[in-house]
């Protein structure tokens, strides 16, 4: 009985055992068929059910001042469009959206755009964009439209970055601006692009049965945008601005340009162009307004450009401080043309031609000097060639090869014609002699977040003996000479009128003008070299009438910003 | 005999045991996983958002420090003036 019972028990889990094995085999072969023989079908099924693909637009880098405060930022904003799937239902939506955005018939560009969308809804489009980038007024006005859910047009909102710049138009030929896709169109903000804009990437997110994100895999690794640094101060460029827009204004002249560079290297710690524009509206800015004309206006320097020939001349030992020069009662005639100085003088020192602005002095210190030897000096100077700043729209200027000197050549040259220039390379040459004699390569660009230092350019091209003797000269241009209105009481200042007459095509009864001066202070220590150029002032055009005064007052702010306390106020100062 | 199946039964028991435990470890480590794919996922989603307001924040706070709005209030409202060079007075140890 017993045998009977463990037999039949036996049988049993036989059978129980035969059962689990057929019913694990069915399984395994299911499995086998769902995960090997149909892996790729199936699998292609599990990505398309539960994976997302995105592309994710990179931010771009924001731009900051020295002291770091924001110059240009991205930040997220709505853009508004609409899905066109009947075009009665999509016209009357329009009507309302156009309410609330008022989208008026007297603004040209608004109405245009209406026009525009109207003609695209006839057309069928199924995508059409509204407005793009909404200020948060606008988004919420549009938001607030009830639209029925089973309506077949729909009024939808993507997001997308928006480029602010919270000073407005400060420092706009600096920044330049972004168009509507975020792409750099000008100044830094176009140099730079490819650095400030970085790279998109794709990302493949996992969704859950409820379509909820629960991972994500970069497909392509974004690169962000870097934040980048510069030199420019915005203090410093604000009262900059403003003061020469009010001198532009004051002297009606047609546009005008101030560099303030930091003497020791180069940085540029204003950078400012009148007219201006905001960097925000760059695309319905003028070509004219968008000009950088610290870099890209070319003009005659004048006798500015008589410290690059005392310079040359003292360097090369051709001449010294003392040495007496015929100038001819004013009326010089050399070769076929003849040149005037505006205060006639019999005779003049070197020096004294340089204070007191003589034409015919500088034609004669020229002519002394020699073709060759003043276009090495010139050469040496940096001019004809980029300053190496890296702004776009940079002027080379245009300085002709000593071969092609006409027999005047070198006489016109020494006061400052036959040639152009841009403001940028003036600042760069009038800081030769207050770093001590060096060309500093200029510079904005302070750093770029996450990498190292920026190399930068300087060669001696000055003794130091040369520098403070031009020095001495430029401290006396002010002090005694043309450049009377740039002095600051207690400050001793070195500086360099500059009056030209622009050529403006035969038969121009009006006469033209640039003035300009640049200098730099303290002059036996400086810490700023400052250039000013004004173009077609009305009411007066002499430099150190129109230029000088604008170098003052910029001065006078730079040294309550830069601590430098004048050496006249001995009674104000307290030891503790 | 008896005592051969019962020892059989207890070896089938003790490895059902383990192969519930190894079952449910796995279980519940890749549950755990899915749900650390979610708080990650939300995280990511916080610091975006996060990152985002600091731009705004960014860009009002220098807006409000627009120097052009700062020298109105200082000088129209507040008529403070610039201080001449004389009024200076240079503190050194």
């Amino acid at each position: 009985m017993t045998m009977k019972t463990n037999k039949d028990e036996r049988n049993r889990v036989f059978f129980l055992f035969i059962v689990i094995v057929i019913w694990a085999l069915l399984i395994g072969s299911a499995l086998v068929k769902v995960q090997v023989v149909d892996y790729n079908k199936n699998m292609a099924h599990v990505r398309k059910q539960r994976t997302r693909t995105f592309s994710l637009h990179p931010k771009r880098g924001a731009i900051y001042d020295s002291k770091g405060e924001v110059l240009a930022i991205s930040v997220k904003a709505k853009s508004a469009f609409l899905s066109n799937k009947n075009k009665q239902e999509s016209l009357q939506l329009f009507k309302r959206i156009r309410r609330k955005l008022r989208f008026h018939r007297d603004s040209n560009k608004n109405w245009s755009a209406v026009k525009d969308i109207t003609r695209r809804i006839n057309a069928g489009k199924s995508f059409i964009w509204i407005k793009r980038k909404l200020s948060d007024d606008e988004y919420e006005k549009l938001s607030k439209i009830e639209i029925a859910p089973e309506s077949k047009s729909q009024l939808n909102f993507l997001e997308e970055y928006k480029r602010i710049y919270p000073q407005g138009a400060m420092a706009a030929h600096v920044l330049g601006g972004v168009g509507i896709d975020e792409q750099g169109l000008a100044g830094i903000e176009f140099e730079l692009d490819s650095l400030i804009k970085g790279k998109g990437s794709t990302v493949e997110v996992l969704l859950d049965a409820r379509k909820k994100r629960f991972s994500q895999e970069f497909l392509t690794r974004p690169v962000p945008g870097k934040d980048i640094y510069l030199t420019i101060d915005s203090a410093v460029q604000f009262f900059v601005e403003r003061e020469l827009k009010k001198t532009v204004l004051k002297y009606k002249a047609k546009s005008g340009a101030v560099i303030v560079m930091r003497s020791a290297d180069g940085a540029i710690l204003a950078m400012a162009g009148y007219p201006v524009y905001k960097p925000g509206a760059i695309c319905d800015t003028s070509s004219w307004k968008q000009k950088n004309r610290p870099v890209s206006f070319l003009y005659h320097p004048g006798s500015t450009f008589k410290i690059v020939l005392a310079a040359t001349a003292l360097e090369k030992n051709v001449c010294y401080p003392q040495q007496v020069f015929n100038c001819y009662n004013g009326v010089f005639p050399v070769k076929n043309q003849t040149i005037y100085d505006d205060h006639p003088a019999q005779k003049l020192t070197f020096e004294e031609i340089i204070i007191h602005s003589s034409n015919i002095g500088a034609a004669n210190i020229g002519l002394k000097l020699g073709k060759k030897r003043y276009y090495e000096g010139i050469k040496g100077f940096g001019f004809g060639a980029e300053t190496g700043i890296r702004l776009p729209g940079e002027e080379s200027g245009i300085l002709r090869h000593v071969k092609n000197w006409s027999g005047v050549s070198v006489a016109f040259l020494a006061y400052g014609y036959e040639l152009l220039v841009t403001p940028m390379q003036m600042v760069c040459a009038f800081n030769v002699p207050a770093s001590g004699g060096y060309l500093v390569q200029p510079y904005v660009l302070a750093r770029i977040a996450g990498e190292g230092p920026i190399k930068r350019k300087s060669a001696r091209i000055l003794s130091p003996s040369t520098s403070s003797r031009l020095t001495s000269i430029m401290s006396r241009v002010v002090k005694l000479g043309t450049g009377k209105k740039a002095q600051i009481e207690g400050i001793e200042i070195a500086g360099k009128t500059g009056t030209t007459k622009k050529m403006k095509g035969k038969g121009t009864q009006r006469k033209y003008y640039v003035s300009s001066f640049g200098g730099f202070f303290p002059a036996r220590n400086p810490r700023v070299t400052i250039f000013v150029v004004i173009d077609e002032p009305s009411s007066a055009y002499y430099g150190g009438e129109v230029a000088a005064p604008l170098f003052r007052v910029i001065a006078q702010k730079l040294m309550v910003y830069l601590n430098i306390f004048p050496e006249l106020y001995r009674e104000n100062e307290v030891r503790i | 005999m008896k005592k051969k199946g019962k020892s059989l039964n207890g070896i089938f028991l003790l490895m059902a045991f383990i192969v519930f435990i190894l079952v449910f470890t796995y279980l519940s480590l890749n549950l755990k996983n899915i749900d650390y794919g979610y708080d990650l996922q939300e995280l990511r989603e916080k610091e975006k958002a996060l990152l985002e307001e600091v731009a705004i924040l960014q860009a009002r706070r220098a807006t409000l420090l627009n120097l052009e709005r700062v020298e109105d209030i200082v000088m129209n409202r507040l008529k403070y003036q610039y201080p001449e060079p004389h009024q200076f007075i240079k503190v050194f140890e």
